[in-house]
């Protein structure tokens, strides 16, 4: 029971610590493929006086991926019934010429504005349009989320560090005779170390495969699979070696430095 | 090695306390059994912890199997630690091993591999007549019968000395005799500089032996 109690009191920390790593990581994938998809629906109209080539534009206002001329014809044939043919001749010169630019990625206000003064600056452009107000709100959205989950992981890492702290110590006050005794007898620092390092290594296995587990069944859970799709949101897939490597590679990294430095404190 | 112990002005104290042991002189050689006696609070303890580094002087020299132990690093005083065997008046077992993994561990330390350390501390508990009691835990015995681990610990590693801190102080007289026994053999048998801190020397032990006295921080050799 008291071995039981010892080890929750390892793996509730590295639990919460490594849940709000990978919520973290989680968010960043969600706000990335969202972005990714808003991208494709994205576009900036501008107006030009003349014909622009593409390579032109791309050379003076970096950003741009591809852009494409919006035909005038459809406005023209609206009109053919209400003026001469001549006229619209005469309107079709004179119109100018409408393009949709698509960017290379989902840009900042900060960034739009960038691409918006180069459009103007470039002289080949008279007006620019980016919907800006549309794209400001749901950016600031994506900010936010991905600035509160981290903050939210660092709030939660001070607090794991602190009862990692704690723990260690009363791991430490336990086998401190031990320890003592081994001493006497001239065992190497490893040697007297050995079990609390073996228990923070098993700790660390146990957590990393208890949130790897929750973020593998958390896409099979019809409810939230329901919210996501409500929300159009895909949640990206948990890469069982690579993230369960990674979780697994922190979660050793953070115990491991905290046991040692426990160690060599009490030992001084 | 000419010495295993050799003192010379050595001064002990704790802290920034007044010395407990002031500028004393001792040369013990191999193979020497010794007694270091004296009344309760002169120092007796206090000059065996200096002998296993517990304790480093404050001045004078102290070499223990000839290193100096007075700037001694922690690297060189672990393995100075694996030479020697050390027996408490408290035992100082380790409560959650068996009797026969505390046997085993100076020899763990040693890098022994578990075969030969089993078999080593099987041979002891034999000795001590505690082979039944392997796998019980220190806990589960007598006073007696865990001072008799204590010096089957003690005696694992066949160590060059055996610092023995009061070693029956607290035992019946049965398990004093097989304490007493066990640290004649070593002498005899293996060729171990035995050192005993205690209040009484058994009049029936029958060797030649060497003995310090203690009183007001001063050593003296009893001739």
């Amino acid at each position: 029971m008291k071995s039981l109690k010892n080890h929750l009191s390892v793996i509730i920390p590295l639990f919460v610590l490594l849940f709000s790593i990978q919520f973290t990581s989680l968010t960043s994938k969600i706000v990335k493929n969202y972005s990714t998809k808003l991208i494709q629906d994205y576009s900036i109209v501008i107006v030009a006086p003349k014909t622009i080539s593409q390579a032109v534009l791309k050379s003076k206002v970096s950003g741009i991926k591809s852009m494409e001329e919006i035909s005038s014809k459809k406005i023209l044939d609206r009109l053919k019934g209400n003026i001469s043919s001549k006229n619209i001749s005469l309107l079709k010169i004179a119109l100018p010429k409408f393009y949709s630019l698509k960017l290379a990625s989902f840009p900042s206000v900060k960034e739009i504005k960038r691409i918006e003064k180069k459009l103007i600056d470039s002289g080949l452009v008279t007006k620019v349009e980016t919907f800006s107000k549309t794209h400001n709100l749901i950016y600031r959205i994506f900010q936010a989320l991905k600035n509160i989950s981290f903050i939210f992981s660092i709030f939660i890492l001070v607090i794991s560090v602190l009862l990692m702290f704690k723990q260690m110590k009363v791991w430490l006050l336990e086998h401190n005779e031990r320890m003592a005794i081994m001493t006497l007898f001239g065992a190497p620092f490893w040697m007297k170390s050995a079990i609390l390092y073996r228990l923070v290594i098993v700790d660390s296995f146990i957590s990393t495969a208890i949130v790897s587990s929750l973020y593998i069944m958390l896409p099979r859970i019809d409810s939230i699979n329901a919210f996501t799709k409500s929300m159009n949101i895909d949640i990206p897939k948990f890469e069982l070696l690579k993230d369960t490597g990674i979780l697994l590679g922190i979660s050793l990294v953070f115990s491991l430095i905290i046991v040692s430095l426990v160690i060599r404190k009490m030992n001084k | 090695m000419e010495h295993v112990i050799n003192a010379e002005n050595l001064t002990l104290s704790y802290g920034r306390d007044e010395p407990i042991i002031t500028n004393a002189q001792m040369k013990i050689t191999p193979n020497e059994f010794v007694f270091i006696t004296g009344k309760s609070g002169s120092g007796k303890s206090t000059l065996l912890k200096s002998m296993y580094g517990e304790l480093i002087p404050k001045k004078g020299d102290l070499n223990i199997c000839g290193v100096n132990i007075k700037n001694i690093t922690t690297s060189k005083l672990n393995l100075l630690r694996r030479y020697l065997g050390i027996v408490f008046q408290d035992y100082r077992l380790i409560n959650d091993w068996t009797v026969e993994k505390n046997v085993m561990l100076p020899l763990l330390i040693g890098g022994f591999s578990k075969g030969v350390c089993v078999k080593q501390a099987q041979k002891l508990l034999k000795h001590v007549k505690l082979l039944h009691k392997a796998d019980k835990y220190p806990l589960e015995l007598s006073g007696g019968e865990q001072q008799r681990v204590a010096m089957a610990r003690a005696l694992a590693h066949n160590p060059v000395m055996i610092l023995a801190d009061e070693p029956t102080g607290n035992l019946d007289e049965y398990s004093s005799e097989v304490i007493w026994d066990l640290l004649k053999n070593a002498r005899d048998h293996l060729g171990t500089t035995v050192i005993v801190v205690t209040h009484h020397i058994p009049s029936t032990l029958g060797i030649d032996y060497k003995h310090f006295f203690l009183e007001s921080g001063v050593v003296y050799e009893v001739s």
